[in-house]
């Protein structure tokens, strides 16, 4: 509904449902119909509060999490429909970067074996050819063969996030979810991993989902923007766009834009809510009347 | 702490005394340890540096081959049982859901039965061997790893290392081995050590009882002669006194090795943070 | 504006953590002033002695901890108190907000007893009247509807409330001094500002040692600024002055690293606090060190009014 011709990702009325509580009796509606897409190379931002599902929606796009509803079709694919072995085969093409590096590393193996183990679990090169791609990688990444032979508690946060890094862009996916990868990091470590990964995003043309809670990371990684509330997508559109006209009551919230701004009101529905397009490419959730 | 570490190396020495004793009974025992080899309820004396019991069997050797009866006992049974527990525990916390279910409420109508009783009534009624006894032991005591194993399990499982190779494709058996496994065995080697130290001590408890596997000499088994054909009433020491000691140092070491093995591993477990 | 004689003054404070690789350096020749009513930032990243600095003051650092020097509040040097005194300036005269990691509520009691503990420990009251305090400092917190959320366990409430809860329980006596670590940490951007909202509303008149590693944070609450790097104060002085025109290399570089201002990182990462650098311990990573700054220690110099800066530049 809302993208170009080179869609890379196109979600379709995704939904996931937990069941909760007492007996399994409260359905969490993490993710309730989120429809967007990404086109090749781009960065959509996905911001919203801590609970408003968008660590689930992240897991659910890359079937991390089974979606209750829904499709997201990858590339003209249909990964909602893969069946498991083709599923494990597609995985290569799309991956996860976690918020927390050191947890996604585990913790008996050493940083050469992290690194190739996705290359063996494909059976992509012989024993030579993955002795090459390790090192060639764990430079890419900004470390030296000196860190190949250490665990991950022995080395930073920022640097074990170099190492997550390395191990993912060994499969050299096309897609890529990060789960706020710099959240637990300090400034200046953050600014060295984001603009790691933005060079090598650049250079490889990676489509990704960036999802995070601070304003200013999103601003710097994405090109356009999707604010989540609830379950669901309440704006989307041009990171210039929606965080500097919002529109929708809880993105001026997130922004501390003015309450008495008339120009950009959010529009009005008198039945269910839907997306209306307040100016190109920049949709928003009408609140009911 | 240096401390433990003389406790981890003494303990070990002597676990490996009793390894090398095994190993090497036929060279080390003076005499075949059913012949008769003398007068019976003989003194220690320079033949017999154990003295001789009713049977007039060399008691330093049997104590010798009682050794590997012992520990055949309690390392195979030990590695059954964690075998058994940790391939059960992987699978149960891993999968979750319902092959959990199925595990857990299998174990929990196992474990309403009292194993040492259930052992007694087994091994009577199939008078099996030693290797068929540290089986049956094996299997009732890893039925109870499963839980242990399970709880680090289902943490493991959801850990975001796990979830990650999920993501890059590995399959659940890769998973299983390359991930899980390496992360629980620490926990698997202080299980195996305590386990051993458990069923060297039932094995004897079971010789003692008189369910002993007659064709080998155990522990056990000397110390029930020693004390029904009047060992004890007779005064006769050198009967029933070596056998006992043999029992309580193995135990004791053991138990050290089993301790200091702990400490050790435990930074490294902190340092998991799983 | 200097003259007024400070509610705490840190004079040389050198704490250590004696370790199997060696001794951690943790903060060296601290010296630092809080003033009455002020709230002073003390803005660092991980490893630069923030919390340990907020720690020395309320003595609550592990007991093989070496600490030298002083602190001084309304003139008494804590670090000569016995620990039957230290108890009683600890929650009544200097309280502190915890960092809000999920275990600085006690899981199992109700959010209200734990207030009302806190206000039977320092002001005496009883029963009753203990728990109506608790109700009136969560709803002092603006907690909705305090009297309910009072009767609440911990994993009820949210991050930001949990976070309000801890300010309450700091509230709890009145305390003239209030040292907040990390209370933002966390939170998404509509709570933090709520927080940092809160913070303003709650401490008209007090002193604030408001420890963050979160520069947007620190420009909102903050009158002065301490930036720390590698255990000691490399550039103190007015928010508006450090924030805005920067002079200490590793300040301009930590202003710069933010995505909001260019996202420019600094080079290499931070020393060990075992072994560090000779001369300047920002030198290695400086673009501007010359010779010199690898050999001398610098010494904060005074750069602007009430603004002093560790460079050898201005030296």
């Amino acid at each position: 509904m809302m993208h170009g011709a080179c869609t890379m990702i196109d979600i379709c009325d995704l939904k996931t449902y937990y069941s909760a509580g007492f007996l399994h009796r409260t359905e969490v509606r993490a993710v309730d119909g989120v429809s967007f897409g990404i086109e090749k190379g781009e960065t959509l931002g996905l911001v919203g509060e801590s609970g408003c599902g968008k660590t689930t929606l992240g897991r659910s796009v890359i079937r991390l999490i089974e979606p209750t509803g829904g499709r997201v079709v990858f590339d003209g694919t249909d990964v909602t429909a893969l069946s498991r072995k083709d599923l494990r085969r597609f995985r290569r093409r799309m991956q996860m970067i976690f918020q927390d590096a050191y947890t996604s590393l585990n913790p008996r193996m050493r940083v050469s074996e992290s690194i190739a183990e996705p290359l063996r679990i494909h059976r992509i090169e012989d024993r030579a050819g993955i002795d090459r791609r390790v090192r060639d990688l764990i430079e890419a990444v900004g470390l030296n063969e000196e860190h190949l032979n250490r665990r991950p508690y022995e080395l930073s946060g920022g640097q074990n996030q170099r190492v997550v890094l390395a191990r993912v862009l060994a499969l050299e996916p096309e897609f890529i979810v990060a789960d706020e990868p710099t959240a637990g990091l300090d400034v200046s470590v953050q600014a060295q991993i984001l603009t790691l990964f933005r060079d090598i995003w650049r250079e490889y043309h990676t489509t990704c989902l960036y999802i995070s809670h601070d304003l200013g990371v999103v601003r710097a990684m994405s090109d356009r923007v999707a604010v989540m509330l609830k379950g669901r997508i309440v704006e989307i559109g041009q990171v210039a766009d929606v965080l500097d006209h919002p529109c929708h009551p809880y993105t001026r919230l997130l922004v501390a834009a003015p309450v008495d701004d008339k120009e950009f009101s959010c529009p009005v529905s008198a039945g269910a809510p839907a997306m209306v397009e307040v100016r190109p490419g920049h949709w928003v959730e009408a609140t009911a009347r | 702490m240096p401390g433990r570490s003389v406790s981890f190396y003494i303990s070990l020495g002597v676990v490996f005394v009793y390894c090398a004793v095994a190993l090497f009974a036929p060279a080390i025992a003076p005499f075949d340890p059913f012949a008769i080899s003398g007068s019976p309820l003989a003194p220690p004396d320079a033949a017999h540096i154990l003295g001789t019991n009713d049977l007039a069997q060399d008691i330093f050797s049997r104590l010798v081959w009682g050794t590997r009866a012992t520990l055949i006992l309690g390392f195979l049974g030990a590695a059954i049982s964690v075998a058994l527990g940790t391939f059960g525990g992987i699978v149960s916390g891993y999968y979750g859901g319902r092959v959990d279910e199925a595990i857990m409420r299998f174990l929990d109508v196992m474990m309403t039965i009292p194993s040492f009783p259930l052992l007694l009534i087994l091994t009577i009624f199939f008078r099996p061997g030693i290797y068929m006894t540290a089986v049956l032991m094996g299997f009732l005591g890893g039925l109870q790893g499963v839980r242990i194993i399970r709880s680090q399990v289902l943490s493991l499982a959801v850990a975001d290392f796990v979830v990650g190779t999920k993501a890059l494709g590995a399959g659940d058996g890769y998973i299983m081995a390359r991930h899980i496994l390496p992360n629980v065995l620490p926990l698997v080697g202080v299980k195996f050590i305590f386990s051993a130290q458990h069923f060297m001590v039932v094995g004897i408890g079971l010789g003692f009882l008189g369910m002993g596997d007659p064709a080998v000499v155990d522990w056990g088994q000397m110390i029930q002669r020693a004390t029904q054909n009047g060992g004890i009433i007779l005064g006769l020491w050198w009967w029933l006194i070596p056998p006992g000691l043999a029992v309580t140092f193995l135990s004791l070491a053991l138990a050290w090795f089993g301790y200091a093995f702990e400490d050790r591993i435990n930074p490294r477990l902190q340092v998991m943070r799983v | 504006m200097t003259t007024e004689e400070p509610l705490l003054e840190v004079r040389g404070l050198t704490v250590g953590f004696p370790t199997v690789d060696g001794l951690v350096k943790a903060a060296n020749t601290v010296d630092l002033e809080i003033r009455p009513g002020e709230t002073l930032a003390l803005l660092g990243e991980t490893g630069s002695g923030k919390t340990v600095l907020g720690m020395a003051i309320l003595r609550l650092l592990q007991p093989n901890t070496r600490i030298e020097g002083e602190i001084l509040y309304r003139g008494r040097n804590l670090l000569s108190l016995s620990e039957g005194e230290m108890q009683k300036i600890r929650g009544r005269e200097i309280a502190v907000v915890l960092q809000n990691t999920g275990t600085s509520l006690n899981p199992v009691l109700r959010v209200g007893d734990q207030i009302a503990e806190a206000v039977t420990l320092h002001r005496g009251l009883r029963g009753g009247d203990a728990e109506a305090a608790a109700v009136t400092l969560l709803d002092r917190v603006r907690i909705f509807d305090p009297a309910r959320m009072a009767r609440e366990y911990p994993h009820r409430f949210s991050g930001g409330m949990r976070e309000r809860a801890l300010i309450a329980l700091a509230l709890a006596c009145e305390p003239s001094f209030l040292i907040a670590d990390e209370p933002t940490r966390g939170l998404d951007a509509v709570t933090k500002r709520e927080i940092l909202d809160l913070f303003s509303e709650i401490n008209p008149g007090r002193s604030v040692l408001f420890i963050t590693h979160d520069i947007e944070a620190a420009a909102t609450l903050a009158v002065r600024v301490a930036v720390m790097y590698a255990g000691e104060i490399v550039e103190i002085g007015p928010v508006d002055a450090v924030l805005s025109s920067p002079v200490h290399p590793y300040t301009r570089g930590l202003l710069a690293s933010l995505p909001e201002r260019g996202m420019r990182p600094i080079p290499g990462s931070s020393p060990s606090l075992i072994t560090l650098p000779p001369g300047c311990r920002f030198s290695p990573r400086c673009t501007r060190a010359v010779g010199r700054c690898k050999k001398e220690h610098p010494e904060l110099v005074e750069v602007g009014p009430d603004h002093d800066a560790r460079c050898m530049y201005y030296d």
